[in-house]
């Protein structure tokens, strides 16, 4: 389905962080710097590197990964990006594309780290399990904060609420429906809520003792 | 604590979270720009979904050709009509489904073990409704072949396929295993009703429907151990 350009737009806005200084004109949608990109424009190419890449950033360190780990996976996914940059449609919608891309990548990732992992217990049996979160940090760390959610839960409201893909987007993302996107975020919420509510309680009690 | 609250604490925490260094930004801009040249975008998922479709046909064909056409000839003008749209039908949409899971993004209007299951429920109720006959002779001895040759037809019809799904990436193989080895198992079968003259409903239900229903857990397999030897390579 082709998104109408209204829509593309309002919800790709917030990414084009092309700086203002370099144009007075309106920067162009990550869609057209892709279109422009598979043309072999490297500008393009590189806008669309600097537009994406924090974001994507941000959802490899929500899960629970080390600023080092999701550097590795940041590099590794645009490499797999460039590989296959022929497989994006022009006129459908990049992030999902884009996406999905980054999330088969890092499950890629895990599951040779914990092959990794498993050797070198046998080998050694002194190798320490990867740290998987910093969720006992007293900080307010994303991280720290979508660690209770189960993955596919935290990949939905990264996506939704860090990213600002709407629903439909999420579903192509995660190769999944609108309902089950919805649903997921539904129990997502009440989850955060529950652990928001309780944590807050507690620090209310040691304040009051 | 309302959903309003909650965004606001992700919002401030995504905005202490660390930024990406600006170094690293260029580097990759860097490794992009120094291998880059055009490329053509794949064709629409309909282009694909028809070339896929074209492979399963004319496999079909060329199988009942070559073994005879001793079924289509003895099931009648009515059953013909209806077994083989039905068969047209579950073929385009498992088509779709197959190249929409090789490009990333693409919209799902339904899981491949869904399909799978929805296409061999389909299949049979089309044989109950149009075939009779529950007690059979040689029931294994009859089906055996039948499998053997619907099976050996949709392996070839899979590899004829991966030559046209391996352009795309498949983000989830098994799924994607699933979705061609569906597709595959399809043409298998409809080379079956083309060619075998049994048309028992206990023969057709157990050894014509298996071979979708194996194509796909076939292809959920090759799937799993693709990826399995992909996490096993070397970055």
């Amino acid at each position: 389905m082709l998104y109408p350009l209204e829509t593309i737009h309002s919800s790709h806005l917030r990414d084009n962080r092309m700086s203002a200084s370099d144009s007075m004109a309106p920067a162009p949608s990550n869609e057209l710097l892709m279109a422009r990109y598979q043309n072999g424009d490297s500008t393009a190419a590189a806008a669309l590197v600097g537009s994406l890449s924090p974001q994507l950033h941000r959802f490899f360190l929500a899960q629970f990964v080390s600023r080092g780990f999701a550097d590795d996976l940041l590099q590794e996914t645009w490499m797999q990006i460039h590989r296959v940059r022929h497989t994006y449609r022009p006129g459908e919608p990049l992030l999902p594309w884009v996406y999905a891309i980054a999330r088969h990548l890092r499950v890629d990732h895990f599951r040779r780290a914990q092959r990794t992992t498993f050797r070198e217990v046998r080998l050694e049996a002194t190798a320490e399990p990867p740290q998987p979160a910093r969720r006992n940090e007293p900080s307010m760390d994303l991280s720290a904060i979508l660690a209770e959610l189960p993955e596919s839960q935290r990949d939905t409201i990264v996506m939704l609420k860090l990213s600002g893909m709407s629903l439909e987007e999420v579903a192509r993302a995660t190769s999944s429906t609108v309902g089950s996107v919805k649903q997921k975020a539904h129990r997502a919420y009440e989850k955060l809520r529950q652990l928001l509510e309780t944590g807050s309680r507690q620090s209310r009690n040691r304040g009051a003792s | 604590m309302n959903d309003r609250d909650i965004d606001d604490v992700l919002n401030r925490a995504a905005g202490s979270s660390p930024q990406v260094d600006p170094a690293l930004v260029d580097r990759i801009s860097q490794s992009i720009g120094g291998t880059l040249r055009p490329v053509r975008p794949l064709p629409s998922l309909t282009v694909l979904a028809a070339a896929m479709m074209s492979i399963c046909t004319a496999a079909a064909l060329l199988a009942g050709t070559v073994l005879g056409m001793h079924g289509i000839q003895k099931m009648g003008a009515a059953a013909s009509a209806f077994v083989f749209f039905a068969l047209a039908i579950f073929m385009w949409i498992a088509a779709l489904a197959s190249c929409a899971q090789i490009i990333p993004g693409s919209r799902r209007y339904v899981a491949p073990w869904i399909l799978l299951v929805v296409i061999c429920l389909g299949m049979d109720a089309v044989f109950v409704w149009q075939f009779d006959g529950l007690v059979t002779e040689q029931f294994v001895a009859q089906g055996i072949p039948c499998l053997a040759t619907g099976l050996s037809i949709a392996i070839a019809v899979a590899a004829g396929c991966w030559s046209v799904l391996r352009r795309g990436l498949a983000v989830t193989p098994v799924t994607a295993g699933v979705a061609v080895g569906a597709l595959a198992g399809l043409s298998g079968l409809a080379a079956l009703e083309l060619h075998c003259p049994n048309l028992e409903i206990a023969h057709v239900l157990v050894w014509h429907t298996a071979i979708p229903l194996l194509g796909g857990v076939l292809g959920a397999v090759i799937g799993l151990l693709a990826a399995a030897r992909h996490s096993r390579s070397p970055d």
